[in-house]
């Protein structure tokens, strides 16, 4: 048999007219398991938070997996271990797309990373969770596949401010921070915040962490009259100078701000225990208990089973773990109630939410809200008071 | 107030003098600035917390163990990033090769140590206010330690070899000393002053990975305003930039103060390119 040209452009044009039909995709398999990409910090210096959402993660999954999965689908966690390193976090945002294939991510965990992988999600429609404070982060319009779990540094900054306006009741204010780009963002906006409030803010400054004496801030504070100081840093150390200088100084007043302020690590660095009473920092009701010691019921269950599963609590902090489990139950939520592993299908699900009943909290979504953390359930902690992860309420709260 | 910036502005001075010190004794016997000096003191402070609080050594072994560690870094900073550069001093690899080093202490101490300070034990347990030992410990550590280095270079024979060296390296060579040795002695020796500056200063600044970025800094401008290999104008220097740093602090905020304080260095090098105390340097032509 001859092949003639006309043969050969007829056999052309039928090919390229057939792949213009579309062609039924194979069904997936329902066996085929949900993938989970996990960005983590597993390693490195900001390595803490991460290893109390991953022993969330790990708890989760396995729950899920042991009562048959997801449909029929068992549950994959990839994870790829970032260091908190915004370049490793680049490259394995893009490895989880195109290589490994993901459903959806959870993660990263800290806004230095989300500034520089979110964009990179956005425009793969990859639906993403995670737990970072950075406001830009959220941006229904520029990153429709980004939602937040937890509270925005806005939102910390509103509870922060009703603490002291409405719970302390006090009217001078002195806001302090570190020299960081955070630091200096963060007693900004505070500053703005309270002034708009009414507040009379006596006295603000940015102070280097490392600085040895914090008697020169302390003091100017004291004589501008200030009846409260917001703390808005990270540094443990500068933290811990503090409450040392006000003891030496014999001033009692309170310290209010960001969740460093209850961070383990101060225990070691105050001079005496007694210089870490009256300090109170951001905390969540989900996570803690009132005075007589008791949880919310809930909360106290998801303990209850923890402990059963042996999940370390004494070295890190229930809400990491419970918005672990929270991240890990949504995106679970997703594929099980759109019926596909599909992205358009678990955004959409996510964007109905209302009140969604986490662990952690009660999440709500819409397609122009993707802060998803209610600030009614930001509470001020009592910061010395930590218990297997959780801490006291602060005074104040009935 | 007054005593406040004394106390605290005296003690931070002298930590920032003996980090300068450090710088001289390494700069003496190899005409290197290693960048490594301020790394030694943060060392000093993580080695001394983890020696005495975590191990829980007695304070005289920890102590001991601290100016060890100290020294076998010394040492490593002169073979690791001294020694491989000295062939071309003038093209100052030695720049390159230290600050890396001292780079690499750092992520090093941030990774095994933490990013986080962490405490450090008191040691005597005198004095409260502003005589807390926080405050005065570096302060005698500072003169004790001037006091060894005088005896050192004045009474014995190895601190003789050491000046012989700082002064003419060619000629101490042509009569005999073992100059290589002795480089590797005076940067232990350097490595042990760091480690006293850290732990004498542990108090004040805890034992923290990132003290070292900063000694590094606020340790090389009493060498830049005392003379480069000057230890009396790095005293004097180290000294008047605590003081000078802390009424900053006090009169105009934490922010400005470092401007301040950079402002000074900038208009007293400009005023005294050799240093306050250091000698113009004859050039051959």
């Amino acid at each position: 048999m001859s092949i003639s040209r006309r043969g050969i452009l007829l056999g052309g044009a039928g090919a390229l007219g057939a792949a213009t039909f579309p062609l039924a995709r194979p069904a997936i398999a329902q066996s085929e398991p949900l993938k989970i990409g996990w960005l983590a910090a597993m390693t490195g210096p900001s390595s803490a938070p991460t290893i109390g959402f991953n022993r969330g993660v790990v708890f989760a999954t396995d729950a899920i997996n042991a009562a048959g999965g997801v449909k029929g689908r068992k549950i994959e966690i990839i994870t790829r271990d970032t260091q908190g390193d915004p370049t490793k976090a680049v490259n394995a945002t893009q490895e989880l797309i195109s290589q490994a294939k993901v459903n959806a991510i959870w993660g990263p965990v800290n806004s230095g990373e989300a500034l520089a992988t979110t964009p990179i999600m956005a425009r793969a429609k990859i639906p993403d969770l995670h737990p970072c404070v950075v406001e830009t982060l959220i941006d229904p319009t520029k990153f429709p596949n980004a939602f937040r779990i937890a509270p925005s540094n806005s939102q910390w900054d509103d509870a922060v401010r009703n603490y002291c306006l409405n719970v302390l009741k006090v009217k001078k204010v002195a806001v302090i921070g570190d020299t960081t780009g955070y630091g200096v963002t963060a007693v900004g906006a505070s500053v703005a915040a309270f002034k708009k409030d009414g507040a009379d803010v006596v006295y603000q400054a940015n102070i280097d962490a490392t600085q040895p004496d914090m008697t020169p801030d302390m003091l100017r504070a004291k004589n501008a009259g200030a009846e409260v100081i917001v703390v808005w840093s990270v540094s443990t150390g500068m933290e811990a100078r503090m409450f040392n200088t006000r003891a030496a100084m014999n001033w009692d007043v309170s310290f209010v701000g960001h969740p460093s302020l209850a961070s383990g690590e101060l225990a070691g660095l105050i001079e005496k225990p007694a210089n870490w009473a009256k300090v109170y920092a951001v905390g969540y009701k989900s996570c803690s208990y009132d005075s007589a010691g008791k949880l919310p019921a809930k909360s106290q269950d998801l303990v209850d089973r923890l402990t059963k599963a042996n999940v370390p609590l004494n070295d890190t902090l229930l809400w990491w773990i419970a918005g672990g489990i929270d991240a890990v139950e949504l995106i679970a939520k997703g594929v099980e109630e759109s019926g596909s592993t599909a992205s358009e299908g678990i955004i959409k699900y996510w964007n109905t939410l209302s009140k969604y009943p986490g662990y952690f909290g009660n999440y709500s979504f819409s397609p122009t809200q993707h802060n998803g953390y209610p600030t009614e359930e930001i509470v001020m902690s009592e910061a010395r008071s930590a218990k297997n992860g959780t801490f006291a309420l602060a005074p104040g709260y009935s | 107030m007054l005593g406040s910036i004394i106390a605290s502005g005296l003690a931070a001075g002298a930590i920032y003098a003996l980090v300068g010190v450090t710088y001289n004794t390494m700069f003496s016997t190899s005409r290197v600035m290693s960048f490594t000096a301020g790394q030694l003191a943060m060392l000093g402070g993580v080695f001394g917390s983890w020696f005495i609080l975590k191990l829980g050594m007695p304070l005289i072994v920890g102590f001991l163990l601290t100016l060890v560690a100290c020294a076998i870094i010394g040492m490593i900073t002169e073979f690791v990033a001294v020694r491989p550069v000295l062939k071309s001093l003038d093209q100052h690899l030695y720049v390159l090769s230290t600050l890396a080093l001292a780079l690499m202490i750092q992520q090093v101490a941030a990774i095994k140590w933490g990013t986080e300070p962490q405490p450090f034990p008191k040691l005597v347990g005198l004095g409260s206010g502003v005589w807390d030992e926080k405050f005065w410990l570096p302060v005698v550590a500072c003169a004790l330690t001037i006091i060894g280095l005088e005896y050192l270079y004045r009474r014995t024979l190895i601190g003789h070899a050491f000046l012989a060296i700082a002064e003419d390296n060619f000629a101490a060579r042509a009569l005999g000393l073992p100059e290589r040795n002795l480089r590797v002695a005076s940067y232990a020796l350097a490595g042990m002053i760091g480690g006293v500056a850290g732990f004498s200063g542990g108090e004040l600044l805890l034992a923290f990975f990132a003290n070292g970025a900063l000694l590094n800094f606020y340790g090389f401008v009493p060498v830049a305003l005392g003379g480069l290999g000057n230890n009396r104008g790095a005293i004097i220097g180290g000294l008047a930039l605590g003081l000078f740093q802390q009424a900053a602090n006090f009169l105009v905020g934490g922010i400005f103060s470092s401007v301040a304080v950079f402002a000074l260095f900038i208009v007293v090098l400009l005023a005294a390119p050799q240093g306050l105390f250091g000698s113009a340097i004859a050039r051959r032509v």
